[in-house]
């Protein structure tokens, strides 16, 4: 553990990383777009994973904040004002707030009933975008989205090219991963982990348990929201989608086979290897989910701890250290 | 036996585009050659909701770009291909539009089942400037709202079938109508068109039952249907939806009475279904029986080119395909260039021969709105079939004005020529 | 026209609906309340019980047709009857190596196998698509369970009758070997006390390898009963997978006549909201669902259970 050092050695190696994308991933046969739609995909897991690895509470209906942030990114755009730090407000604040709605109903549930309903309000909220056609424009999408230009008073930025948006996203990727990482090394950050490990103990000792539950489900909406805002931007569009069942697991899928219940860099793992093997393999094969899903089934039996957890093994190796001592996996054996 | 057929396919698209276009590589060595091949993005759904019709229709467009090709290619560039699974998902599609311009570099986009797919693909080719044609996509808002400078449609929509058939039901089956909606953009946009054609003509709305979108029972509907007792029943239900609504009113021998109107079957929806499960009076494009030159000849063609497929003979949505690519290589013809601004002017305004299209009238592509207005069918299942692929009586053709959809013009605005780029490959 | 004669239909339908709700979700339930695992491939094998059925009953598809052919000489009813066993025996050996891949997160966090099962369902669906193509299929059933009948002045599905019916014997079979035989004593025990019946001399892994085949294999039943009205497609294992959950948790994980009851709920709201305000019949099950659970936390029944934490 870094404590909670402002900046880690492990985020400058990730934003040399991302911060010089642009100029080699053509060289190596990718495309810019698939850039930005790994980073705003990064910022959404790195979200999901304050709800899912740090406070152990999994949604599986997570694709519905995201949907939302994109529709109120669009709607606050066209009737609203057209600016971007407003716009990507809009997805901000609409996800909190439906995000703090349904915390409502769910912050007092636990395991597989707080699952269970954030399916059923995923679902809801799904069925409504589709249903509610002049609003959201059902399946043909809300269309015309714009990318809006860096207006910082002094300065103005045009950031309609993929090059300039992935900037902009880059730029709105740091901000979000010093933040969640100042989050969970906070005192609510730790609080929220300890309820995760012993939730009976933690009320016990006079923590309003479903309180801190619902902050982090909202944070992790609002996040989602964010995301989704941006998403809407980089595509152009909000569609219906992405707010599905089977979106919202593919964000659980994409966190834990990154290793999101051991490393705060598990759900970024997980999004470069779900997009590069999606976009590798599917140019090969029309089964691809195939074989991903072999290879998600093969992490889940044999190392859990997913791509995070392969990497802090293989480091300790390297270190000459023993592997990862199984004591800190006390609370995944009850 | 659609496995081995379609890695067939795959196959040889990779031979022909992967070893150029690698995913490590960026090969730039045609853009020396005058010679280089004009190479087509193909946006075809493999799974999903659509993935059947996906296939369907990239059958077509691959075998038209086979006979190009056998024939010289076009202005001596051969045409190639690339595939990409959009995976009736609009973020898919939006990506993989992205790649195909940036990375692969494709001249053209072509393919699209669903509204939302062919809206996020039209977006990135507009603002890139990309050609592209929605083969398959019948919502109105298509040539309707959501129409583009660069985006093309090539089935006819929801509103054009119903223009069509409303006359003639009503005065066959009776005035009493019941509207079933798909509670999504295509059914309310289908139902309205519905509304307004069949209302001229004396038809009264007894009720509308919104049907929302994944619906597998749909018993309490049926039953109410029985209560209403309406003399037609217009459904506007599409995709899943539709093929398990039509099991259930098979099952239940309600395919009869009261009298079914749906607004299109799609060729891959029922085919293999078995001719009984076709009922009621639906649109069509185009059928394989159809008593036209060049009619069997394609079939033959179809027949001996996918030997392996389950859909034994070419149907509406093969056949929207395939027209499509043909002619987009025609209008590269006639621009003289794959410049894109060249290629629409081509392509805007321009009247297509029924001999040419195998339709019973000539169709022409409006130049207001970009959609192919074109001879619409009218069909019921099958009482008398010859053969096993004999699942519709085609009972009349509209010609392409009379099935023409009143609002399009109005509703759709067409960016201008300055503000679409220009691009050329 | 009057109330009761309207109404009278559509509440029949409910209960119909419901039964055949409660039929999908009885093998969840089994799974889920004797393992504590939540299976998500739930969907995809109820998909692959109707299509191992289309092979048999049709011929079509699969690895290798031509070795069905002298099973495709039987007569049509003989063949549905056996199909109905053959079928999801077929689906619980799939099953049953499911459940050896799951052994390993046995004693993790419950989303372990929660995800595993995921996994699984891309993959089968996957495998499905390979093998049986894209389009849509059509099971045949025997002429005697088609067609209509009608009572009064309207016409119902005689398949939904025996549908309806099948589903009650399912449950009825169900519960009849979960309380009163010998192994489904052991099967509820090896649940709650694993030490007490490993010392009875069960062995104790074959054990849970057997109950998650017999769950699987009741989800494969339920795609067999489900494909004349849902047809046939890969993807249509998301149609059952998500009621399915829905059932159990309105009826409290572990409760039998819970999920039992919570079906006949789903079905009744779910056929009254189709006939008058059918553009909210699918959203209803959900909101039935967040009502209940907000004000019982286990659903109708639930008993306390691992998958809390």
């Amino acid at each position: 553990m870094h404590g909670a050092r402002l900046v880690t050695p492990s985020m400058l190696v990730a934003f040399a990383i991302f911060g010089t994308l642009p100029f080699w991933i053509t060289e190596i046969g990718l495309y810019r777009y698939l850039g930005v739609e790994i980073l705003i995909w990064c910022i959404y897991a790195l979200g999901f994973n304050l709800l899912m690895g740090y406070a152990g509470l999994p949604s599986f209906g997570h694709g519905a904040y995201f949907g939302i942030g994109a529709y109120a990114c669009g709607l606050a755009q066209f009737e609203l004002w057209a600016n971007l730090w407003f716009c990507l407000a809009a997805g901000v604040v609409a996800a909190a707030v439906f995000g703090a709605v349904v915390a409502a109903f769910i912050s007092h549930r636990r395991g597989i009933y707080f699952a269970l309903m954030t399916i059923a309000f995923g679902q809801m909220f799904f069925f409504i975008a589709s249903k509610w056609t002049s609003v959201t424009n059902g399946e043909d999408g809300l269309l015309n989205i714009a990318r809006l230009p860096v207006e910082l008073g002094f300065w103005n930025y045009p950031i309609r090219g993929n090059a300039d948006f992935y900037w902009f996203v880059f730029a709105c990727f740091v901000v979000c991963v010093v933040a969640l990482w100042r989050l969970v090394n906070s005192p609510f950050g730790k609080v929220v982990q300890a309820i995760k490990q012993n939730e009976a103990r933690m009320a016990f000792l006079g923590y309003r348990v479903a309180l801190y539950k619902a902050v982090a489900f909202i944070l992790s909406c609002a996040v989602a929201g964010f995301a989704g805002a941006l998403f809407a931007m980089a595509q152009g569009g909000a569609f219906v989608q992405v707010m599905n069942l089977q979106w919202s697991g593919v964000i659980v899928l994409m966190v834990l086979i990154g290793g999101g219940f051991v490393s705060f860099w598990g759900p970024v793992l997980g999004t470069v290897l779900y997009f590069v093997a999606r976009d590798l393999l599917g140019a090969y094969t029309e089964a691809w989910l195939l074989w991903f899903g072999l290879m998600f089934m093969a992490v889940v039996m044999f190392k859990p701890e997913g791509l995070a957890g392969i990497g802090q093994d293989a480091l300790r190796k390297w270190r000459g250290l023993p592997r990862a001592p199984a004591a800190g996996w006390a609370w995944l054996r009850r | 036996m659609t496995t081995i057929s379609r890695r067939s396919m795959l196959a040889a698209g990779a031979a022909g585009v992967t070893l150029f276009n690698g995913p490590w590589r960026h090969n730039r060595v045609w853009a020396q050659k005058s010679a280089k091949p004009i190479l087509i993005g193909l946006t075809h759904d493999a799974s999903g909701q659509f993935a059947n019709s996906g296939q369907d229709e990239q059958r077509g467009t691959v075998m038209a770009i086979e006979e190009i090709n056998a024939k010289g290619g076009v202005l001596g560039r051969k045409l190639s291909y690339i595939t990409a699974d959009t995976e009736t998902t609009p973020a898919t599609a939006t990506r993989v539009a992205e790649r195909m311009i940036n990375r692969n570099e494709v001249a053209f986009i072509v393919g699209a089942i669903q509204s939302g797919v062919a809206n996020a693909i039209g977006q990135v080719a507009q603002k890139y400037g990309v050609v592209y044609f929605n083969t398959n996509s019948s919502s109105p808002t298509e040539a309707g709202k959501d129409c583009q400078r660069v985006k093309f449609v090539w089935d006819g929509t929801g509103a054009n079938f119903a223009n069509a058939n409303a006359a003639n039901v009503v005065n066959t089956f009776g005035k009493k109508w019941l509207l079933l909606t798909n509670d999504y953009v295509w059914g309310h946009n289908t139902s309205k068109a519905t509304r307004q054609t069949a209302s001229k003509f004396g038809a009264e709305m007894a009720d509308e039952i919104l049907v929302p979108v994944g619906t597998r029972d749909f018993s309490p509907i049926l039953l109410k249907v029985q209560q209403i007792k309406p003399d037609v029943v217009a459904a506007a239900v599409g995709g899943d939806d539709l093929k398990v609504m039509q099991k259930q009113v098979v099952d239940m021998k309600l395919a009869r009475q009261p009298a079914w109107l749906q607004n299109q079957l799609d060729w891959p929806d029922v085919y293999g279904l078995g001719v009984e499960s076709v009922f009621g009076v639906f649109g069509t494009t185009w059928y394989h029986k159809l008593d036209l030159p060049g009619v069997a000849d394609l079939v033959k063609r179809y027949q001996a080119r996918w030997p392996e497929t389950r859909i034994d003979v070419p149907g509406n949505v093969f056949y929207n395909g395939y027209m499509a690519m043909h002619e987009l290589a025609k209008a590269i013809e006639r621009a003289g260039s794959t410049n894109n601004i060249k290629v629409i002017k081509a392509l805007e305004g321009h009247k297509m021969a029924a001999r040419d299209r195998m339709q019973h009238f000539d169709a022409y592509i409006d130049p207001v709105s970009h959609h192919v207005q074109q001879t619409i069918y009218l069909a019921s299942g099958n009482d008398k079939p010859v053969d096993k692929t004999d699942y519709f009586k085609i009972l009349s053709q509209v010609e392409p004005d009379k099935a023409k959809d009143p609002n399009e013009a109005a509703n759709c605005k067409l960016q201008p020529y300055d503000k679409t780029p220009t691009y050329e490959m | 026209m009057d109330l009761v004669g309207y109404l009278l239909p559509h509440l029949l339908n409910g209960i119909a609906l419901g039964l055949l709700f409660a039929l999908i979700a009885l093998g969840f339930m089994l799974i889920i309340g004797v393992m504590e695992v939540i299976n998500l491939a739930h969907g995809s094998l109820f998909a692959l019980g109707a299509y191992a059925a289309l092979a048999l009953l049709a011929g079509e598809g699969g690895p290798r047709p031509e070795l069905l052919g002298w099973f495709l000489q039987l007569p049509n009813v003989l063949r549905y009857a056996l199909a109905l066993v053959l079928a999801p025996l077929a689906v619980a050996v799939v099953g049953m190596g499911l459940e050896i891949c799951l052994r390993r997160t046995y004693g993790k966090d419950p989303l372990y196998g929660l995800l595993l099962t995921f996994g699984a369902a891309l993959v089968i669906e996957e495998l499905i698509r390979l093998a049986w193509g894209p389009s849509e299929r059509f099971l045949p059933v025997p002429a005697a369970i088609t067609g209509g009948v009608a009572i009064g002045e309207l016409i119902y599905s005689k398949y939904r009758f025996f549908a309806s019916g099948f589903s009650i014997l399912m449950i009825g079979l169900l519960w009849l070997f979960l309380e009163k035989t010998r192994y489904g004593a052991l099967i509820k025990a090896g649940a709650h006390d694993s030490e007490m019946v490993r010392a009875l001399g069960v062995n104790l892994p074959r054990l849970r390898t057997l109950v998650f085949g017999f769950g699987t294999a009741l989800a494969a039943i339920a795609g067999i009963v489900m494909a004349p009205i849902w047809g046939i497609r890969p993807h249509v294992g998301v149609d059952a997978v998500v009621p399915a959950f829905v059932v159990i948790v309105l009826g409290g994980v572990g409760s039998f006549w819970g999920a039992v009851l919570a079906g006949l709920m789903v079905g009744m709201v779910v056929g009254l909201t189709g006939a008058f305000a059918t553009d909210w019949s699918l959203i209803s099950m959900y909101i039935l669902l967040i009502l209940v659970v907000t004000f019982r936390g286990r659903g109708l029944f639930g008993k306390k259970s691992i998958l809390e934490a």
